[in-house]
């Protein structure tokens, strides 16, 4: 694969990215409320490509929105009409910036399961035409542990473009895909200027070393996978899910999940039916339409969030389905860690 | 303010009595300075409770989970946690002599940049109204009089054009995980109205309007009955200003009907569900 190396600076790397705004649709952290969720931009001013981790939603509504329209629909005693829905508004060719290793890797999990037995061509087409620049962190916040899973963080490939900030304000970009590649050979580099790939992998490497350094939490993805999968019955998960309040917001922010439910939108005989998020820490999630209930207690709801990410999709697709980004632990109310969840119930610990 | 040793010996003592089967209360995190909620069942995880100005959650909000329902119950509340408790204990929702109740002499919670929370700023409440038990001096708290919430008051001199696109915005940056709902103490209906797959108004689907009638109907639902423990803001994902609608219906609760404060005494029933020949009636024709 063609590797593109290039050099900058801080002022080239933001008339690198002016430059790819004014070229292309471009989505980038945009802060609001103190919360960087991304958006559509066009001036470098609006934005913040290197927002902190802590504080920034993920990539995936750009993928996989939060409420998409699926169809319309006209239903009388004559019968019932269906229309497609207005162009979808994410299709489009277009640039992320700022997005964060475990989010773009994210992606790379969840592709799994949309090219699984029902193609989603939506997904698909708004994947394939997404460019994912994306900043490795140079410290890792409280919450991540993006490094103890099973990818690679530091030779990534679920991004396009590599940005790394390495020694004496140097900064270096990367392409990763062939799609970064031929990116990079159009006009939004003649800010920066190319280098070969050798001469920057010291200090790519030393800056991923220091990154790599700064992790808190430390587990072994491997024996997590393996002890997970034997206890099933196990009370410990009814201990480590005493707390949650089941305000299922882990499953919003979090990268990887891709539950969903159909609504519909209807007045009169018109309506709208929408496909938005869920939460299989809901309640009525598992409510089938007789009234029975497969998982009607907290601590199995819970149990089926932590298998499904460390046991039932690494069975199925040979992926961990967390990234660990830390998000849920972030935005839980009562501070519950998916990883001391996982650790206590498996290792004990 | 730190009560560690004295919550560790009430409970320990409730265990060996045979008082209680669960213990509600706060534990540290194991790596910084923050806490999690904890339900202790036995004597032997007694040491792990603790009680500072770090203990924010509203611990009322496990009387509706399966943990605690039909169980005898032990608890910490601060002011405004008693507050909703009187509520739940109004509203039948939990059985009074089910619970042994650990009040506090609330001097104020911190968030996580360590800077006192605004509801604790100006709140008028701090001691536990309802308890059996009261930790701290009473009688010690400043004695503060109602005030305008200071966003509410900031908000409304600004002009109408203005204070609608900033709640437009709000709106649109709901991401609809109803995070608020299930984290509020007082939320406790088994199906919510707004959990319809099929209406106009609140259907699952994110959109600003969902949104906005969604987090109306909630606000009103609270209105007469928030207690401000900001639970909900806590919960929000998208850092919303939530504590705005709160607030801006306590104030004109306060100022309408006799000073109503939910929750403040005992068998006091939220404002809209009473009647006083005092309630001002100047709208009528």
């Amino acid at each position: 694969m063609n590797v593109e190396t290039f050099v900058t600076d801080k002022a080239g790397l933001n008339k690198f990215y002016e430059a790819i705004m004014a070229g292309h649709e471009t989505y980038a952290p945009v802060e609001k409320f103190g919360k960087f969720d991304f958006n559509r931009v066009s001036r470098i001013g609006e934005c913040n490509p290197e927002s902190p981790i802590s504080k920034t939603q993920s990539i995936k509504p750009l993928f996989f929105p939060r409420s998409a329209k699926v169809m319309k629909y006209v239903a009388t005693s004559a019968g019932t009409e269906v229309s497609e829905v207005d162009e979808d508004p994410l299709a489009g060719k277009r640039v992320i910036l700022g997005a964060k290793h475990c989010d773009a890797r994210a992606l790379q999990v969840l592709d799994k399961v949309y090219n699984w037995d029902y193609i989603d061509t939506d997904y698909q087409k708004r994947r394939e035409n997404t460019i994912i620049i994306s900043t490795r962190c140079d410290k890792a916040d409280t919450h991540c542990f993006c490094t103890s899973l099973d990818y690679d963080v530091e030779n990534l490939d679920a991004l396009d473009v590599l940005v790394v900030n390495g020694a004496d304000g140097k900064i270096y970009l990367q392409s990763r895909t062939e799609k970064g590649a031929e990116f990079l050979q159009t006009d939004v580099t003649r800010h920066a200027s190319r280098v070969t790939k050798e001469i920057a992998a010291p200090d790519l490497k030393k800056q991923y070393d220091s990154f790599s350094g700064t992790f808190r939490l430390k587990m072994d993805y491997k024996e997590v996978n393996a002890k997970l999968s034997r206890i099933f019955d196990t009370p410990e998960f009814e201990n480590v899910s005493g707390n949650c309040v089941s305000c299922n917001t882990c499953a919003f922010v979090c990268p990887t999940c891709h539950c969903f439910k159909i609504s519909d939108e209807k007045v009169k005989d018109t309506g709208v039916r929408y496909k938005s998020y869920d939460s299989c820490n809901n309640g009525y999630f598992t409510l089938m339409a007789g009234g029975h209930n497969p998982r009607p207690v907290k601590y199995r709801r819970w149990r089926q969030r932590a298998m499904h990410k460390f046991v039932y999709y690494k069975e199925r697709f040979g992926e961990n389905l967390c990234v660990g980004c830390g998000k849920c632990t972030i935005a839980c109310p009562v501070n519950i860690s998916i990883f001391e969840v996982v650790n206590q119930v498996a290792i004990g610990q | 303010m730190n009560y560690t040793n004295q919550i560790q010996e009430i409970a320990a003592k409730l265990f060996a009595e045979g008082k209680i089967d669960v213990f509600v209360g706060y534990r540290m995190n194991g790596f910084d300075d923050n806490q999690v909620p904890v339900l202790i069942t036995g004597p032997q995880d007694v040491s792990k409770l603790v009680f500072t100005d770090k203990s924010v959650f509203n611990l009322v909000n496990y009387l509706k989970t399966d943990h605690t329902r039909k169980k005898r119950v032990g608890l910490v509340v601060k002011g405004c946690d008693s507050r909703a408790l009187n509520l739940m204990l109004t509203e039948k929702q939990v059985k009074r002599e089910n619970l042994y109740v650990v009040g506090i002499c609330c001097e104020g919670v911190v968030d996580d940049a360590g800077q006192k929370m605004q509801n604790c700023l100006e709140c008028i409440v701090p001691e536990a109204v309802v308890y059996d038990e009261l930790l701290g001096t009473a009688g010690k708290a400043e004695t503060r009089a109602y005030k305008v919430n200071v966003d509410i008051a900031a908000l409304a001199e600004k002009p109408l054009t203005e204070r609608a696109a900033y709640f437009e915005e709000v709106f649109e940056n709901c991401i609809r995980c109803n995070a608020c709902r299930h984290s509020c103490p007082l939320c406790y209906c088994a199906k919510c109205c707004i959990d319809q797959e099929t209406a106009a108004l609140y259907n699952g689907a994110n959109t600003t309007s969902a949104a906005f009638h969604a987090l109306m109907t909630w606000s009103l639902h609270l209105a007469g009955r928030c207690v401000d423990c900001r639970n909900c803001e806590k919960a929000c994902p998208s850092h919303l200003p939530l504590h705005l609608l709160h607030k801006q219906n306590e104030s004109v609760i306060y100022e309408n009907f006799q000073e109503h404060l939910a929750g403040v005494i005992p068998d006091d029933r939220g404002a809209f569900y009473k009647y006083s020949l005092k309630d001002p009636d100047d709208f009528i024709m």
